[in-house]
């Protein structure tokens, strides 16, 4: 814990060079930063970020600020904004804590909250219905089920990060749609907000395949005020794309993608084993670093910089590995080495593409890597239709001091929790599991039941577990029964339920921290609906035909032509002769019966 | 036709007497005809894909090449570790050396997936199971933890013989996988000691649903949307590959798993299935009907057949792959095969749901499905219920035995009667009317059944070293047991009412009601087992107590009955079966408990519950002839 933190570094990075430009009321920045992570992967993080002055933001001259962003957050009273679209997982175990401490990313699929100014609450919701359709068109997800059974107001989750005048009545509103899948067609819109719109500069890296073939990646967008003491106050927007990816997975060539076994000759072998032959290999791990390229990672090179970026006191790349392996960059870019031992930025030439190479180096330090706060897993327990339980694993690595933190869930309406069953179970690092009261950790719970088919149910618990131990929550949960026009006519594997949001309190250095569970999948009783289907199809076959022949019988009147000429005629007489017919048929039946 | 039926009203010997036995007897008769006919072409169909998603044997399998040079080195790495685990003294009844589980945990960290350990302990007939499930999770690369599919690799096979060649593929599979990008659900690679106890821990504790001797899992992932487990217990190549699919309780795996699984070993890879151990099928009736008996009598018996039946009571389909024979495909080819089947699962969108859970299987590529092979079962159940029904009718009346017996006394009960059987009265003109006396027929069922609990108790709690000797116990209490009740109730159990002839009509009516009811409820969920438990019941159809001849034809005549009737007693059977099979009793009374305990078998219920109290008061009726 007392290693200089990589991503702390990343922040003050940011702030310090913003720093340097607080004064400039409109300017841009966009910023590069790599770091290979254990188990070859790779960690990219790309930072762009405009602001403009509020008072030509409120008078639409958009410079910097994507005007069709602009235009949809004034439309809507949106003083602050949050989106998110995340796919993968974090592996915390192999890469320590998460980029940008978790503030920059959301839960698997897309994540939105925004403080929306207005006067109460129907009408901050009828202004985030109106945000998420028009952001549901800007970036081509499915916002728009973003309805009343999907929108929460959290309580204590989330603070605003930007400043706020006290005047406004701002109302927090949050969504999330576990299920959206996250892919290129959400990229464009994204990029075409950048100044340079994936051109040049940073952004020139953006390929749809390789970015979308990421281990984890997490795209931000995030704007707010900001009122700099005694100067202007400007809007900020911040826009972050962070992935991993694969080293050897990125570096095979697009047109054989294929990972097939490597030749026999290739392969390496641990020499040592007595065993060891031309047909037999026990596979050694590889001890040295791979190596790698901008070109080969994202398949191609970064086109110079943007013109619009602030480039003279800047350096857009940065490359987090120990000072002693050996980088090799394309010509006109300079290299300056930072003094902490591992970080190393270059300042790049606006002409030329800019490249970047590390080789495979057998390397004695390691970049360190910081703990994460703390381990979170939620999980659904249990099986069959009607009932099932939630267990959610909280573990605190340190030694020496709790995590207190808030924990969020929005749970859709269909499965309904028993709050009463919360039940805590703390286990310490000699593994002697005790049940405590959950009251002992949960000093506060916000929670707000679901109304069926109206809002789901919302539940913030603010807790604390205790330095080197495991805690572990359960709580059981009651399975509705849906309509069957509720259910969605896509393939059905189970409902979403969204990922929880933790977010910690006493972290170190008071900047927010988040962890985002992994999504769950609640298995509903569903009927087969190609049963119903068929019987209805069949069902209905019959009762036509049966139906229709009845009725057939019933109404039609059988007449004869010459009968049915004078029916036809609007006279007096045809009137007459028409309700003798209507009263022969009447009669007739009755004559059969008597016989 | 209506002057049949008339006629038949008149003669009540008939009609509650012959055409129920008749009756009963067709039904019986038509039910066993029904199972024999299933194998034939117009009865059963050829299996088929429902789910098209699974697209068995359309991509290409890739596991070759420098995988077996790999599979070679961790195949020797173990046996080293195993032998020299051996050498210092680790017992043959443990699969695995510490030393080789340690390796495997090193292994699959290596190889990049997460790894987690759980403890387990089993207490059952006084016997402890304990070992170390040990499991690796491949992150689907960019998915959520939502889904998973689990490869089971126990280092002891479903035969007790050590799967190393099992073990080493599912680890050399592990490393395989991890650098596909394609996997949409997680794979969960699992290594148990054994195949009896260890995925039961391990899948009970994935539910949280484990008894304190297991430990939690630290590790989980995603809904679990199929299992398939790799047996490779010998060293030279195989030539066919052996589909086990039976799950506990008689559950089965939905049939689209298992029609993948035979699509892709047979059409993509070139090599034969095999089922119930079904060695050479020429797909004649007899080799059908062997085959479907094979499955049934599994099926019934309704214990574990491998690491895969401990899926299928969590709604997880899930089947155990086993090479058989000698040929010429080597462990890659199994292999491959496991990839092309981790592939089709993959590309799964919802939980197997198509295709049938309730099926028999006759051959590889043809089944009959429920609608077609339930009437059997419900058939023999039914004989039961016409009986008991014939019985209650038959004891509304005096003198079933003379016809026509002039009706003085029905004047006072007519007015007591339900309003039903004065409308049957009014029918059988003339016909009296009986009270019956129900209070001592519905005790003594109840009571026995209530009885059978002793039996299931005892012998899931006994010592495993007891069971032959209670088993024997039980036989001789099985003789004296029906004797001493028929003297208790002839004697009117020492009360003042003495029992009456029709009270034995009533009380066998109620058990063969009972009998019914439960058996055709069963023939549901456990289709073999309530045809079995039929059969074997047949008999107490026909069970009367003997009035007519003269005391020693009486006796003598009960007695061969009930000499025939215990030779169908439950442990009579049970040790007819061990005897011919050659099996110990204690090694199936074992087996059974821990069923009991660890897998959760309900088939002693049903034998200790419905079979056993049954043929007891059958026996009872049979003995009162002697008193």
């Amino acid at each position: 814990m007392t290693t200089f933190s990589l991503f702390s570094f990343l922040l003050t990075l940011a702030v310090a060079l913003w720093g340097s430009n607080v004064l400039a009321l409109s300017d841009y920045h966009e910023q590069l930063f790599l770091q290979p992570l254990p188990q070859s992967s790779l960690l990219a993080s790309f930072n762009f970020r405009g602001n403009t002055s509020q008072q030509s933001f409120d008078n639409q001259h958009f410079r910097y600020f994507p005007r069709a962003l602009g235009q949809i957050l004034q439309h809507a009273h949106t003083k602050e904004l949050h989106l998110r679209f995340s796919t993968g997982r974090w592996d915390a175990e192999s890469w320590g804590s998460r980029p940008w401490n978790g503030s920059k990313e959301g839960g698997t699929g897309v994540e939105l909250w925004a403080w929306i100014n207005a006067a109460d609450d129907e009408e901050a919701f009828a202004r985030w219905i109106t945000l998420t359709q028009s952001l549901s068109g800007l970036f081509c997800a499915s916002l728009n089920f973003v309805d009343s059974t999907r929108t929460t107001r959290p309580v204590v989750s989330f603070e605003p990060t930007g400043d706020h005048s006290k005047t406004d009545g701002l109302h927090l509103l949050h969504g999330i749609l576990p299920g959206e899948v996250v892919c290129t067609e959400n990229l464009t819109p994204f990029l075409k907000l950048l100044p340079c719109k994936g051109k040049a500069g940073i952004s020139s890296l953006f390929d749809g395949h390789k970015l979308f073939d990421a281990a984890w990646q997490s795209m931000s967008v995030d704007m707010r005020p900001v009122c700099p003491p005694g100067g202007e106050c400007l809007v900020q927007i911040e826009q972050t794309v962070d992935m991993v990816l694969d080293i050897e997975r990125s570096k095979r060539p697009r047109a054989n993608p294929i990972p097939r076994p490597v030749p026999n000759e290739q392969l390496v072998c641990d020499t040592s084993k007595q065993y060891n032959s031309e047909d037999t290999c026990y596979p050694l791990e590889k001890m040295t670093e791979t190596g790698w390229s901008l070109t080969e990672v994202f398949g191609r090179s970064l086109q110079g910089v943007c013109p619009l970026a602030e480039t003279d006191s800047e350096q857009s790349v940065c490359l987090r590995v120990p000072h002693e392996r050996s980088v090799f960059t394309s010509e006109g870019a300079s290299e300056i080495k930072q003094d902490d031992g591992y970080t190393r930025c270059f300042k790049l030439d606006p002409e030329q593409p800019f490249d970047l190479a590390v080789h495979e180096q057998q390397m004695n330090t390691k970049v360190p890597l910081e703990e994460p706060i703390l381990h979170a897993e939620r999980t659904i327990v249990g099986h069959g239709q009607e009932r099932g339980g939630m267990r959610i694993i909280f573990g605190n690595p340190s030694e020496t001091t709790a995590v207190d933190f808030i924990y969020f869930e929005s749970l859709p309406w269909f499965l309904r929790p028993y709050i009463h069953t919360l039940q805590a179970t703390i286990t310490g690092r000699n593994g002697v599991r005790q049940e405590i009261p959950a009251s002992d950790l949960v000093t506060e719970t916000f929670f707000r039941p679901a109304i069926d088919r109206e809002r789901g149910s919302q539940l913030e618990l603010a807790l604390s577990v205790p330095a080197a131990s495991t805690v572990t929550l359960t709580y059981d949960f009651e399975k509705a029964i849906l309509r069957y026009t509720e259910y969605p006519p896509d393939a059905n594997r189970g409902f979403n339920v969204a990922p929880a949001v933790i977010r910690i309190l006493n972290s170190p250095d008071s900047s927010p921290v988040y962890i985002r569970s992994t999504s769950l999948l609640l298995p509903l009783p569903t009927p087969d609906f190609s049963m119903p289907y068929n019987v209805i199809i069949l069902t209905s076959t019959v009762i036509a035909l049966g139906f229709g022949t009845v009725f057939n019988l019933l109404v039609r009147r059988i007449v004869s032509v010459d009968e049915a000429a004078a029916l036809g005629a609007h006279t007096l007489k045809g009137r007459i002769l028409s309700k003798l017919v209507m009263l022969r048929d009447i009669l007739r039946p009755k004559a059969t019966k008597v016989e | 036709m209506p002057a049949a039926i008339r006629n038949l009203r008149n003669k009540p010997d008939v009609l509650f007497v012959r055409l129920p036995n008749v009756l009963s007897l067709l039904c019986i008769v038509v039910g066993v005809v029904w199972l024999l006919l299933l194998p034939l072409n117009e009865y059963s169909r050829n299996t088929y894909i429902s789910e098209n998603a699974l697209l068995p044997g359309q991509v290409h399998a890739y596991f070759t090449g420098s995988e077996q040079n790999i599979f070679r080195g961790y195949k020797k790495e173990l046996e080293v570790l195993l032998n020299e685990g051996r050498e210092e003294g680790v017992s043959q009844d443990v699969a695995v050396t510490p030393a080789a589980h340690n390796k495997v945990h090193s292994i699959l960290q290596a190889a990049g997936l997460k790894v987690a350990t759980q403890k387990y302990e089993y207490t059952s007939a006084g016997i402890t199971h304990h070992g170390e499930n040990i499991y690796g999770i491949i992150h689907a690369p960019r998915g959520d933890a939502t889904e998973a599919i689990v490869l089971v690799a126990a280092w002891k096979t479903a035969d007790d013989e050590l799967n190393l060649k099992g073990v080493t593929l599912a680890l050399t599979l592990s490393r395989y996988f991890k650098r596909w990008s394609l996997w949409s659900k997680d794979i969960i690679f699992l290594f148990t000691p054994d195949s009896k106890s260890g995925t039961q821990a391990w899948i009970d504790a994935y539910h949280d649903l484990q008894p304190a001797s297991v430990q939690p899992l630290p590790l989980k992932s995603g809904a679990l949307q199929g299992a398939l487990v790799i047996e490779f217990p010998f060293e030279h190549n195989f030539r066919s590959l052996h589909v086990v699919y039976d799950g506990v309780n008689g559950q089965l795996p939905n049939l689209d798993l298992i029609n993948t699984a035979v699509a892709i070993a047979g059409g993509q890879m070139g090599m034969g299935t095999n089922l119930q151990e079904m060695w050479e099928h020429d797909d004649s009736y007899q080799a059908r009907l062997k085959t479907i008996l094979r499955g049934m009598t599994k099926q019934g018996l309704g214990y574990a057949t491998g690491a895969h039946s401990s899926f299928m009571p969590y709604h997880i389909d899930a089947i155990t792959l086993q090479p058989k024979g000698e040929g010429w495909e080597d462990e890659m080819a199994l292999g491959r095969t496991i990839e092309s089947l981790c592939r089709s699962l993959n590309n799964l969108l919802e939980h197997l749901h198509q295709s049938f859970f309730f099926y028999l299987l006759m051959q590889t590529n043809r089944f009959v499905s429920i609608g077609t092979y339930l009437p059997s079962a419900m058939l023999i159940a039914g004989n039961f219920t016409i009986m008991a029904i014939a019985l209650w009718m038959r004891t509304g009346y005096y003198s079933d035995s003379k016809t026509n017996a002039p009706a003085e006394k029905s004047e006072s009960e007519k007015s007591s009667d339900t309003k039903g059987q004065s409308m049957t009265e009014e029918k059988t003109k003339g016909t009296p009317v009986a009270e019956r006396l129900m209070a001592m027929p519905l005790t003594l069922v109840s009571g026995l059944h209530l009885l059978g609990l002793v039996p299931l108790w005892m012998f899931n709690t006994l010592s495993h070293q007891y069971f032959t000797t209670a088993t024997y116990v039980f036989v001789v209490v099985d003789v004296v047991l029906p004797l001493l009740l028929a003297a208790l109730l002839s004697s009117g159990l020492g009360l003042s009412a003495p029992i009456v002839p029709q009270q034995y009509l009533l009380i066998k009516s109620f058990t063969l009601l009972l009998l019914g009811l439960s058996l055709s409820t069963l023939a549901t969920l456990n289709f073999s087992l309530s045809f079995m438990i039929g059969l074997l019941c047949a008999p107490l159809s026909f069970i009367v107590r003997l009035q007519s001849p003269s005391a020693p034809v009486r006796f003598a005549v009960s007695t061969i009955g009930l000499l025939l009737l215990n030779l169908l007693s439950p442990p009579i059977v049970l040790l007819g079966v061990c005897w011919y099979t050659g099996v110990s009793v204690e090694s199936v009374m074992t087996q059974a408990a821990f069923g009991w305990d660890v897998w959760g078998m309900w088939t002693q219920v049903v034998v200790w519950c419905v079979w056993w109290p049954a043929w007891l008061i059958g026996c009872v009726v049979l003995g009162s002839s002697m008193f």
